[in-house]
């Protein structure tokens, strides 16, 4: 069986502070692994280590310590590289430069020899049709987002490395990203998105690892993330109306029993969920239930 | 070799999109002009003259593009973070680094060409024949341009631009010092500037304008062999930069 697309295992990173007397841990022994066509969403708050994560997965920087792996093989091989798209965070790219011509640049180096057509095609897919021959000098931040998208697709790979893919696009253009990551899911593409669009990782994604100060404090599946352990909300009928009871887990039984003894009948009893946001703030600064 | 070769036709298009490749253009079209003016002052030998005032234009231009050419080539990659993706998925990094080196030495190698055969052009037209050795001279200099290509890059995986240029233009200076010049700078300790001297690069074995200028003939295999020397130099700068590249973490 094959490995993990992405596994990471203690990763460690740590930048030297000025003069090189001290030094301060960006990334401090996080493990987490991507299952096979899963969207797997990285959270955290600002320098909380999550591009200094991406960039170490990439090979862009080196770990102080642990491992990353993809496929079971190091970041930096030939043979896992051409199975990977990477949408890095605010994309800059060469502005004397059309959209066109970096496609057909990246899509040389990586011998994939496509015809003219067919980057149009892709260029058109990510909403560039019309601009293909433009020169990316007089493209938008959010233009320039999507040149990245067409780069990183344009490969076909079995793994989408994103860092904030949606960051400075107008709520239209967020969606149609989002469609487009859902497509590649869809064809089994496993995608690890870094975003701090909370709506959008709940929207897209199947688990979240939440970093804080380079430590991961929760991992899961969303679902289990955003169920409360300790509140319930019973829903129950009094004389034709429903009510609902939001109630801690300790009382649960206690009040089902109060309520049958009334008269009142249980229609569902299921545990609370919180928003996203309520998971985040709670697991990175302590707010919340 | 289709990443790298890719990866460097598209350097050569971005240098030549560029404006400072233009620049430096006009400054030797400009320096060939005024030797081409050294006949309208009634010196004798003037082609001597014409000669070795365009070897010496050369070697400097050659010095100049190096710099105007490689400095600003890497960090600007990284202050722009177009580096990233290219890193990142197709290329290696030694591949980015021979990449962007052959577009910048496919630069050099034209502006080199272009000034060669202007200087021949300004030698016929003032009634002087152009000597056999002129080419391969120029080519010992073009070698020596990609040489001070090398040091750019090498210079700016762990430098700013700013203090790039003073230190490549340092050691274009000091490689052409005679072990007696060195141990001039420091006569305290004869032995360390020897070592240093043995140690640095010579590239006085590039500059044969004078000989050529007073018409000594220079045996083939002094050509053969100084081009020799000036490619396992550059080669040896590519593979020092690259060890430099390798280790710097990509923020």
């Amino acid at each position: 069986m094959e490995d993990y697309p992405l596994q990471v295992k203690e990763l460690q990173k740590s930048f030297k502070k000025k003069l090189g007397l001290s030094s301060f841990k960006a990334v401090d022994s996080i493990s987490f692994h991507l299952f096979p066509g899963e969207i797997l969403g990285f959270l955290g708050p600002n320098g909380a280590g999550k591009t200094t994560t991406i960039n170490c997965v990439l090979g862009l920087l080196k770990p102080s310590g642990g491992k990353v792996s993809l496929w079971g093989s190091q970041p930096a091989a030939p043979k896992v590289r051409r199975r990977i798209g990477y949408v890095p965070e605010n994309p800059d790219y060469d502005e004397l430069f059309t959209p066109f011509e970096f496609m057909m640049m990246f899509s040389s180096m990586r011998r994939l020899n496509m015809s003219r057509n067919r980057i149009y095609a892709i260029l058109d897919r990510v909403g560039l049709s019309k601009w293909e021959e433009v020169r990316i000098r007089n493209f938008s931040k959010g233009m320039k987002q999507r040149v990245s998208l067409a780069i990183a697709l344009q490969s076909e790979p079995e793994l989408l490395i994103m860092d904030e893919p949606t960051g400075g696009l107008d709520p239209a253009a967020r969606k149609e990203i989002r469609d487009i990551i859902l497509e590649e899911n869809r064809r089994g593409v496993s995608v690890f998105l870094s975003s701090h669009l909370l709506s959008e990782v709940e929207t897209i994604c199947d688990r979240a690892v939440i970093l804080s100060k380079g430590k991961k404090v929760i991992e899961g599946k969303l679902d289990e993330l955003m169920r409360t352990e300790d509140h319930y909300r019973i829903e129950y009928m009094v004389s034709d109306e429903q009510e609902e009871l939001e109630i801690h887990a300790a009382l649960l039984q206690n009040t089902i029993d109060d309520l049958r003894g009334r008269g009142y009948s249980i229609i569902r009893v299921n545990p609370l969920y919180r928003s996203l946001e309520e998971v985040f703030l709670s697991a990175t600064t302590g707010v919340g239930r | 070799m289709k990443p790298v070769i890719t990866f460097a036709l598209m350097t050569l298009r971005n240098l030549l999109r560029r404006r400072t490749i233009w620049g430096i253009s006009i400054v030797i079209l400009i320096a060939l002009f005024g030797i081409g003016q050294i006949p309208s002052y009634g010196i004798s030998n003037e082609g001597r003259f014409i000669l070795d005032f365009g070897l010496f234009g050369l070697e400097i231009g050659a010095l100049l593009l190096a710099i105007g050419l490689a400095s600003n080539i890497y960090p600007r990659d990284r202050e722009k973070k177009t580096l990233m993706p290219v890193i990142a998925v197709p290329l290696s990094r030694g591949q980015y680094l021979m990449g962007r080196f052959l577009g910048a030495a496919i630069v050099e190698a034209a502006a080199m060409l272009v000034g060669c055969v202007g200087l021949m052009i300004i030698l016929v037209m003032n009634g002087h024949n152009v000597p056999v050795d002129m080419l391969p001279a120029t080519g010992l200099l073009l070698v020596e341009g990609w040489f001070l290509l090398a040091v750019v890059f090498f210079f700016s995986f762990w430098t700013s631009p700013p203090l790039n240029a003073p230190l490549t233009v340092l050691l274009f200076i000091v490689s052409q010092m005679s072990v007696a010049g060195f141990i001039k700078l420091f006569p305290q300790a004869p032995g360390l500037m020897r070592t240093l001297r043995l140690i640095l690069p010579h590239m006085d074995v590039f500059h044969i304008k004078d000989p050529i200028a007073h018409g000594i003939d220079i045996p083939g295999m002094y050509f053969f062999l100084a081009m020799l020397y000036g490619l396992a130099y550059m080669a040896f700068m590519l593979s020092l930069a690259l060890v430099v590249f390798r280790n710097r973490d990509l923020k």
